[in-house]
C-alpha cells in the first residue's frame, strides 16, 4: 500500500501542467484584484445597471474560469514552465526593489524627475537594468529598458537623442552586434525616422534638446 | 444588381483618386514586406501604423491598413516557398508543399501559383463582400440591443473555440480583455472605474499600447530569445511560368480554396490562418494529386494560398456590416475607425458610402497591384530576406516607440506599452493566446452598453436574451460550439488541424 501511494504520487506530479496551473492562478489573481477594486462602484439593479454591475459579472466569470483552468491543469500535463535559476530570482526581486526605491526617491534628484511620469520612467529603467544582470532576463530587460529610455529622453532630450539611446541600448539584446554595425545602423535609422516622422508626417516633438 | 454596379462605380471613383491609390500601393508594399519578413506580422504592423493614419482621411487610412493585411498574405508565401519558413502564420502550410516544389526546381511555379491563386481568390471574395454587405446590413438594422449582445458573445466564443491550445485559457483571456476594456469613465454615470486616479486612464486603456506591447515588442523579445535559424537562400527562383499540367492541377484547388476561405473568413474568430489550414487538410483528402503530397504537390500550395487571401477579404464582412471584429486584425480596424470618429456598425454602409465602397474597390485594385509587386519584382523581396534580424528589430522598436508616443503626444503611453510588453511576454511563456484578449478588449465596452440597454428595455428580465429569436439563435450556436469542443474527438481533430 505504501509503495503504491508513492507511485501514484509520482505519476500525479508528472501529470501536472505547470503552464496551465500558473495561468489559472494568474487569472484568479487578476480577477480577485479586479473584484476588490470594483467594491467602490455602485452595482445598481439588473434593470438599471450601475458602473459596478458588468465588472462584477466579468470578474466572477474570470474567477470561475481561472478555477477551471487550475483544476484541469492537474490532469493535462506534463508541461513544465521554464526553470528559474538563483540569479533569475535574485535579479527579479532586486529589480522590483531597486525600481520601487528609485521611483520613490527620484523626485529628490531634481525638478525634472518631479514632472509628469519621469520618476516612473527612471524607476522602470533602473529596475530593468538590474534585471538584465541575469542572462535569463537579459533580452526582455534590455528591450524594455530601451523603450523606457525613449520615454524619459524624448521630451527633454529631443527626437534624435532619444532615438540614439534606444537604438544603442536595444543593440545589447543581440550578442551578434558589433560597434561599427551599430553605428551605421543608428545613422541609417536616424535618417529614416527623420524622413518618415518629421519630414513626411510632421509629428509634434522636440527635435533637439531643450533647456 | 444595378444599384450594386452603380455603388461599385462610385467605389472605384473613390479608390482611384490619386491619394487613395497611392496609399493602397503603400499598404500593399508594406504588407508584402512584413509578409516576407518572418517575425513581424500584420497585427504588429497595423498597430504600429495606426497613429500615423490619424492625419489621413478615414477612407484612405482604412484602405492602407487593409492593404497591409491582404498584402501580408501574398508576401508570406514567398518566404514559405523559398526558405521553408512561414513569413506569416497563415502561410505555415505553404511551407509543406511549396518548399518541396522549390527543392524540385519549381520555386518559380510555386510562387506564381501562390500569387495567381491569391489574386483569383481575392477578386472573388471582394465581389462577395460587395454583394453581401448591403444585404447583411439590412438584416443587422433589425437587431435590438439584446441581439447585438448575443452576437458579440457568439463572436467571442467562436474566437476562443478556434484559438490554438486550451479553450478555457482562451476564454479566460477574452474575459480579461473585456475587463481591461471597462477601465476608464463609465459612459452612463461618468464614474471613474479602475483608473487609480491617473488622468490618462479616464479615456480607457489605449488600444495601441496593448496591441503594440503584446504583438509588437513582446514578439521581438521572443524572436531574439530563439536562436536564429534562418537558412541561407540556396534555391533559385527559376521560371515563373506554369506548365500546362501544373495549371490543370492547380485550378480546382484554387476554386475549392476560394470557397472554403471565403466561408471561414466570415466566421467570427476565423481569418486567414484558419482558412489556409482548412484548405490544406481538404486538398490532402480530396485533390487528385493527394498521393503526391509530401513531394511538392502544387495543390498544397494553390489551395491554402487561395484560401488565406479569400479569408483575408471576407473577414471584413462582419466588421463592415455588423461592426464586429472577427479576428485581431479586424479588432485593430475597429480601433482605426474609432480614432477617425466612425462607429463601426450596420449604419456605416449608408452613412459612409465612400468608405465602404471605396474600400471594396480598393481591395480589387490592391490585389491587382500585389500581383505585379509579387511576381515580376520577386527578386527585390528575396534581397529583403537577406537583411539579418539583428538590424531589423531595432527599426521595429523605434517605430513602435515613436508610433505610441505620437498617438497622444504623451509618454504615459510609452510606459503602458512596456507594461503590456511584459504581460505579453508572460502570456507567451504560459501559452496564453493574446489575440482573444484583444478582441475581448474591443468588444467589452460595446457589450456592456448593449447589455445595459437590453436590460433596461426588458425591465430587468434576463430572459429577453432567449425570447428574441435572433438572440436565442446566436446563444444556441455559441452553446453548441462550446459543447462540441468538450467532445474529446472534436478537440483532438482541431488541435491536429491547427498544429500540423
Amino acid at each position: 500500500v505504501e509503495f503504491r501511494r508513492v507511485q501514484e504520487g509520482g505519476s500525479m506530479q508528472i501529470k501536472i501542467n505547470m503552464k496551465d496551473l500558473v495561468s489559472g492562478l494568474f487569472l484568479i489573481l487578476l480577477a480577485v484584484i479586479g473584484w476588490y477594486l470594483n467594491q467602490d462602484h455602485n452595482l445598481g439593479t439588473a434593470r438599471r445597471m450601475g458602473p459596478g454591475y458588468m465588472p462584477l459579472m466579468v470578474f466572477w466569470i474570470q474567477m470561475g474560469l481561472g478555477i477551471l483552468v487550475t483544476l484541469a491543469a492537474l490532469f493535462s500535463g506534463p508541461d513544465p514552465t521554464e526553470r528559474w535559476t538563483g540569479i533569475d530570482i535574485g535579479a527579479f526581486v532586486g529589480a522590483i526593489a531597486v525600481g520601487w526605491i528609485v521611483w520613490r526617491i527620484a523626485p529628490m534628484f531634481g525638478a525634472f524627475f518631479a514632472q509628469t511620469y519621469n520618476a516612473v520612467g527612471l524607476g522602470i529603467i533602473a529596475g530593468f537594468l538590474v534585471m538584465a544582470i541575469s542572462p535569463g532576463w537579459r533580452v526582455l530587460a534590455v528591450i524594455c529598458a530601451a523603450v523606457a529610455l525613449f520615454g524619459i529622453l524624448l521630451e527633454k532630450g529631443g527626437f534624435f537623442v532619444a532615438l540614439t539611446a534606444t537604438i544603442v541600448i536595444s543593440a545589447f539584446a543581440d550578442r551578434g552586434h558589433r560597434p561599427l554595425g551599430v553605428l551605421l545602423m543608428t545613422l541609417f535609422l536616424l535618417a529614416m525616422c527623420w524622413w518618415v516622422f518629421i519630414n513626411q508626417l510632421d509629428i509634434r516633438v522636440n527635435i533637439w534638446p531643450t533647456s | 444588381m444595378e444599384l450594386l454596379l452603380s455603388n461599385l462605380a462610385h467605389g472605384f471613383g473613390v479608390a482611384l483618386s490619386l491619394q487613395n491609390i497611392s496609399f493602397a500601393l503603400l499598404g500593399a508594399l508594406i504588407g508584402t514586406a512584413i509578409g516576407v519578413l518572418p517575425g513581424i506580422g500584420p497585427v504588429a504592423t497595423i498597430s504600429l501604423l495606426l497613429p500615423i493614419t490619424f492625419g489621413l482621411p478615414a477612407t484612405t487610412a482604412i484602405i492602407m491598413l487593409a492593404g497591409i493585411y491582404y498584402g501580408a498574405q501574398y508576401g508570406g508565401s514567398t518566404t514559405a516557398i523559398l526558405l521553408n519558413l512561414p513569413g506569416e502564420v497563415s502561410s505555415v502550410v505553404t511551407t509543406l508543399e511549396g518548399y518541396k516544389m522549390a527543392r524540385n526546381g519549381r520555386a518559380g511555379a510555386a510562387l506564381a501559383t501562390a500569387a495567381l491563386g491569391s489574386f483569383f481568390a481575392g477578386s472573388i471574395a471582394t465581389i462577395l463582400v460587395a454583394a453581401s454587405g448591403p444585404l447583411l446590413t439590412q438584416i443587422a438594422l433589425s437587431f435590438g440591443p439584446a441581439d447585438y449582445f448575443s452576437l458579440m458573445l457568439l463572436g467571442l466564443i467562436i474566437a476562443c473555440v478556434l484559438a490554438q491550445g486550451s479553450i478555457l485559457k482562451a476564454i479566460g483571456m477574452v474575459v480579461f480583455g473585456v475587463a481591461l476594456g471597462l477601465v476608464g469613465t463609465d459612459v452612463q454615470t461618468g464614474q471613474q472605474r479602475f483608473t487609480f486616479g491617473i488622468p490618462e486612464l479616464s479615456d480607457g486603456i489605449g488600444f495601441v499600447p496593448i496591441a503594440m506591447g503584446m504583438f509588437g515588442i513582446a514578439e521581438i523579445i521572443l524572436n531574439l530569445e530563439r536562436p536564429e535559424s534562418r537558412s541561407v537562400l540556396k534555391t533559385t527562383v527559376g521560371s515563373l511560368w506554369l506548365t500546362k499540367e501544373e495549371f490543370k492541377r492547380a485550378t480546382p484547388s484554387v476554386l475549392r480554396g476560394t470557397v472554403l476561405g471565403s466561408a471561414l473568413g466570415i466566421l467570427p474568430g476565423g481569418g486567414a490562418s484558419l482558412a489556409a489550414f482548412g484548405s490544406y487538410m481538404m486538398e490532402r483528402k480530396m485533390s487528385k494529386g493527394r498521393d503526391m503530397f509530401g513531394q511538392g504537390a502544387i495543390e498544397g500550395v494553390a489551395g491554402p494560398e487561395a484560401a488565406n487571401n479569400a479569408a483575408a477579404q471576407t473577414s471584413f464582412i462582419p466588421l463592415l456590416t455588423l461592426g464586429i471584429p472577427s479576428n485581431a486584425v479586424m479588432a485593430l480596424m475597429v480601433g482605426a475607425l474609432i480614432i477617425q470618429g466612425i462607429q463601426p456598425g450596420p449604419r456605416m454602409v449608408e452613412a459612409q458610402p465612400d468608405l465602404f465602397w471605396g474600400l471594396i474597390a480598393s481591395m480589387w485594385i490592391g490585389n491587382a497591384m500585389l500581383l505585379v509587386i509579387n511576381l515580376p519584382m520577386i527578386g527585390m523581396w528575396v534581397k529583403l530576406l537577406q537583411v539579418p534580424y539583428k538590424y531589423l528589430y531595432p527599426s521595429i522598436l523605434v517605430f513602435c516607440c515613436i508610433g505610441v508616443y505620437s498617438l497622444n503626444n504623451n509618454v504615459f503611453d510609452v510606459y503602458m506599452t512596456i507594461l503590456f510588453t511584459v504581460f505579453g511576454y508572460l502570456c507567451a511563456k504560459l501559452k496564453m493566446e493574446p489575440a482573444p484578449l484583444l478582441i475581448g478588449f474591443v468588444l467589452g465596452p460595446m457589450m456592456e452598453e448593449h447589455l445595459r440597454r437590453a436590460m433596461l428595455l426588458s425591465r430587468g428580465d434576463a430572459l429577453v436574451f432567449l425570447q428574441r429569436p435572433i438572440s436565442a439563435t446566436m446563444l444556441g450556436i455559441a452553446a453548441f460550439a462550446l459543447a462540441l469542443m468538450l467532445l474529446p474527438n472534436v478537440r483532438k481533430g482541431k488541435d491536429k488541424a491547427l498544429t500540423e
